[in-house]
């Protein structure tokens, strides 16, 4: 199947971020009051963890989720797995990694307290094996918990349910969240810092950082430092984040993995489409993306849905390997969402 | 800093090969047959070639200006212009190269839409309107080593390909060295084998090409040859003949894999690969023509969408392999549960033969009684409807 499954190789440029450890921005933390606060945290039980995961309002930086929420759902029954997401298979971009290299005890307790309360079969922390361009060496464990290196091409991510037991449930739940939790059975404190990784090729001091939530992009910028004024700044990942032009206004959230500053924007300029299929090949999903460009711009929204438009995941590997530098992927996900639309509108 | 910052669509790293980067790639590869072309035929084979690109370039400049579009500099009339004259002799007049340049830009590419949008292959049309109309000259080759006179009227001796001499089902004079080097007469860019060759690989190394096209046409291809010799020697050797006449190698390396009139998935290539293969041993076979690439390709071009619409059929089903699987294991599991329904059958015939005949003590269940009325409705309401 990954004959038509394919995806691309990406150069991932984690280093020297990887390597160093998170730098922390000066702040003040803040702090909840909970109704068993003389409980030792190896006696807290799962529904005392839950409240502590609502007290502390920690959010799951891989789909945005509350993690109480998702623990409080998540029904693993005989066989489960609890995935820890710590994949960071987008160049730049080691924000969970180093969660887990560089806080591997606090991360082993927060997968420790994420067992308790939904006791899986079997639990294993994600990370993505292919970091060709350094001599990184993934570690084997974690704690006790074993690292599963997921290989081959970008996106990662989309393929990790291929290593699971089939017909047993699974739960993915990022590392930051875990270290979140961690800290929210340890000293209460509640999660009002994000992990992102700054990198790009103007900045000077490139490295994980941990800041508050709502810090400007400006003044994330300005801790690590900048060797030059950049052409492009995004908020989130290299692959599927966005540029933002007021980085004074722009503020990281709790789902926000990198800033990266680029010195040149890609540029522009476009040629037409030579129809060399290469985005057909890229493509993790196996759809026709060249066929679909083409219906998306010509307003063929009922072709589109006929060619699974729905199924694209936005990874952006299409535009990636476009030699003409069409914005493939950002063409799909508008069509995607005006079929969304016009569903809910019931023209479609 | 923010003035200076630009808006870009994600993902915001790109790979830095792009259709400028490819098309060199295509130009680097084939100035070393242009340098052997000039080493057999002397520097008419250079302007031949520069007036291909000239002629091209500025066809398609007029051609964007036709359309009312800004001229994109993708490269792409240059390596056109650069393949039709190693299609053609070397003695060719050179109001032929232009006449097959203004085919190919004029009426493949433009009234299409320009670069990308072209049903067919522009060198392949643009050689194959010159063959039609000026047989006389494209088929008749000077011979090798002699430098042909850039202006005037050639004095080179002319000669026949080994090509036509299969076609005529003789065996060539020339032997199988002679055609792997290029020393037998030909088209200008297509009898160096070995050159074309390396220049093939080159292609497929930096990824300009795919090398499914090339492969997946070669081999069917010899093999056909293998089985079905045109002249009486051994298998082998009819399929060195074959293959090192007629632009074959050539052919297969630099326009069989022009990237907008191929199929898109290597599925599709090879499909297009295995059937351009028979086509164009039939062409070869029963056509006309000795140099029968050329239009066993405008032919197959037709077929590329089909091919594609044949992967995508494919890919939808596999796409769709587990619901497609489960709406079917739900379906049997309908029919099954329909099968294994034995209280509505005998509610039925109650049903049916409700006359006097019937002991009063029959026990009829409520629900099953309720289920065929409502089916009974529905029946009554479509009758009425009809």
């Amino acid at each position: 199947m990954s004959l038509f499954f394919k995806g691309i190789f990406l150069e991932q440029k984690k280093e020297p971020m990887l390597t160093r450890s998170t730098l922390v921005m000066r702040q003040e933390f803040e702090y909840f009051d909970c109704d068993f606060p003389d409980t030792a945290i190896d006696e807290l039980s799962g529904e005392q963890i839950i409240e502590l995961a609502r007290l502390a309002e920690i959010v799951d930086e891989s789909d945005g989720k509350m993690l109480w929420e998702k623990l409080e759902k998540a029904n693993l029954g005989e066989g489960g797995t609890l995935i820890v997401d710590a994949i960071d298979d987008e160049p730049y971009i080691s924000s969970q990694m180093s969660v887990g290299i560089h806080q591997p005890e606090k991360l082993s307790l927060g997968i420790e307290l994420c067992e308790r309360v939904l006791s899986p079969e079997k639990t294993y922390i994600a990370m993505y094996r292919h970091i060709l361009d350094s001599n990184f060496g993934i570690p084997r464990k974690i704690g006790k918990y074993p690292v599963k290196k997921i290989g081959g091409l970008y996106p990662a991510e989309s393929r990790v349910h291929r290593h699971l037991p089939k017909g047993k449930n699974s739960v993915i739940i990022g590392a930051c969240a875990m270290l979140h939790l961690a800290r929210a059975a340890e000293e209460s404190r509640k999660m009002t810092t994000c992990f992102v990784t700054v990198a790009g090729d103007v900045v000077k001091n490139p490295r994980n950082v941990e800041v508050p939530i709502g810090t400007t992009a400006e003044k994330i910028l300005e801790l690590c430092g900048l060797t030059e004024e950049p052409e492009a700044i995004i908020l989130g990942g290299s692959m599927t984040g966005r540029a933002i032009f007021e980085p004074e206004n722009e503020t990281v959230g709790p789902t926000t993995r990198g800033i990266i500053a680029l010195a040149r924007s890609y540029g522009t300029y476009s040629y037409t489409c030579i129809g060399c299929g290469r985005c057909d090949h890229a493509c993790p999903k196996a759809l026709s993306v060249c066929s679909m460009r083409k219906f998306a711009e010509a307003g063929k929204l009922d072709l589109l849905q006929e060619y699974d438009v729905s199924m694209c995941i936005g990874c952006g590997a299409c535009s990636y390997v476009c030699p003409s530098r069409i914005d493939v992927a950002a063409t799909l996900i508008k069509a995607k969402k005006q079929i969304e639309l016009a569903k809910k509108e019931g023209t479609l | 800093m923010k003035e200076k910052l630009m808006f870009q669509n994600a993902p915001h790293v790109r790979q830095s090969e792009s259709v400028v980067t490819m098309m060199t790639d295509v130009i680097f590869a084939l100035l070393p047959i242009y340098f052997m072309a000039f080493f057999y035929h002397g520097a008419r084979s250079l302007v031949l070639g520069l007036v291909g690109i000239i002629s091209c370039s500025v066809l398609s400049l007029l051609g964007s200006f036709f359309l009312r579009e800004k001229p994109v500099p993708d490269l792409t009339p240059i390596i056109t212009g650069l393949i039709i004259p190693l299609l053609l002799p070397a003695d060719i007049p050179y109001y032929t190269v232009v006449s097959a340049c203004a085919v190919a830009i004029f009426v493949v590419k433009v009234p299409f839409g320009g670069t990308g949008s072209n049903l067919f292959n522009p060198a392949a049309v643009g050689f194959a309107s010159v063959a039609i109309c000026w047989p006389e000259l494209v088929f008749r080759y000077p011979v090798t080593m002699q430098a042909v006179e850039v202006f005037g009227k050639s004095t080179v001796k002319i000669a026949q390909s080994p090509a036509y001499s299969l076609s005529l089902g003789a065996v060539p004079d020339y032997n199988i060295l002679d055609m792997l080097l290029g020393t037998a007469p030909g088209p200008m860019g297509a009898t160096n084998i070995l050159v074309v060759v390396a220049c093939g690989i080159f292609l497929i190394v930096k990824k300009a090409v795919n090398w499914i096209t090339p492969v997946s046409f070669l081999l069917p291809y010899s093999a056909l040859c293998m089985i079905f010799p045109r002249i009486s020697v051994s298998p082998l050797e009819s399929l060195c003949y074959e293959l090192f006449s007629g632009a074959i190698i050539f052919g297969a390396f630099f326009m069989l894999t022009e990237p907008v009139t191929s199929p898109k998935r290597d599925f599709g290539k090879l499909m297009a690969g295995i059937s351009a293969a028979v086509v164009v041993f039939l062409f070869r076979y029963y056509g006309g023509f000795e140099m029968g690439f050329a239009s066993a390709l405008i032919l197959m071009n037709v077929f590329s969408p089909i091919f594609d619409a044949i992967c995508e059929s494919v890919l939808h089903v596999i796409r769709h392999k587990e619901s497609i699987s489960d709406s079917l294991k739900a379906e049997m599991k309908r029919k099954k549960e329909e099968k294994e329904k034995p209280v509505v059958r005998p509610v039925k015939k109650v049903e049916e033969t409700e006359a006097p005949g019937i002991p009063e003590e029959t026990e009829v269940p409520e629900e099953p009684v309720e289920i065929d009325l409502s089916e009974e409705k529905e029946e009554e309401k479509e009758a009425a409807q009809l």
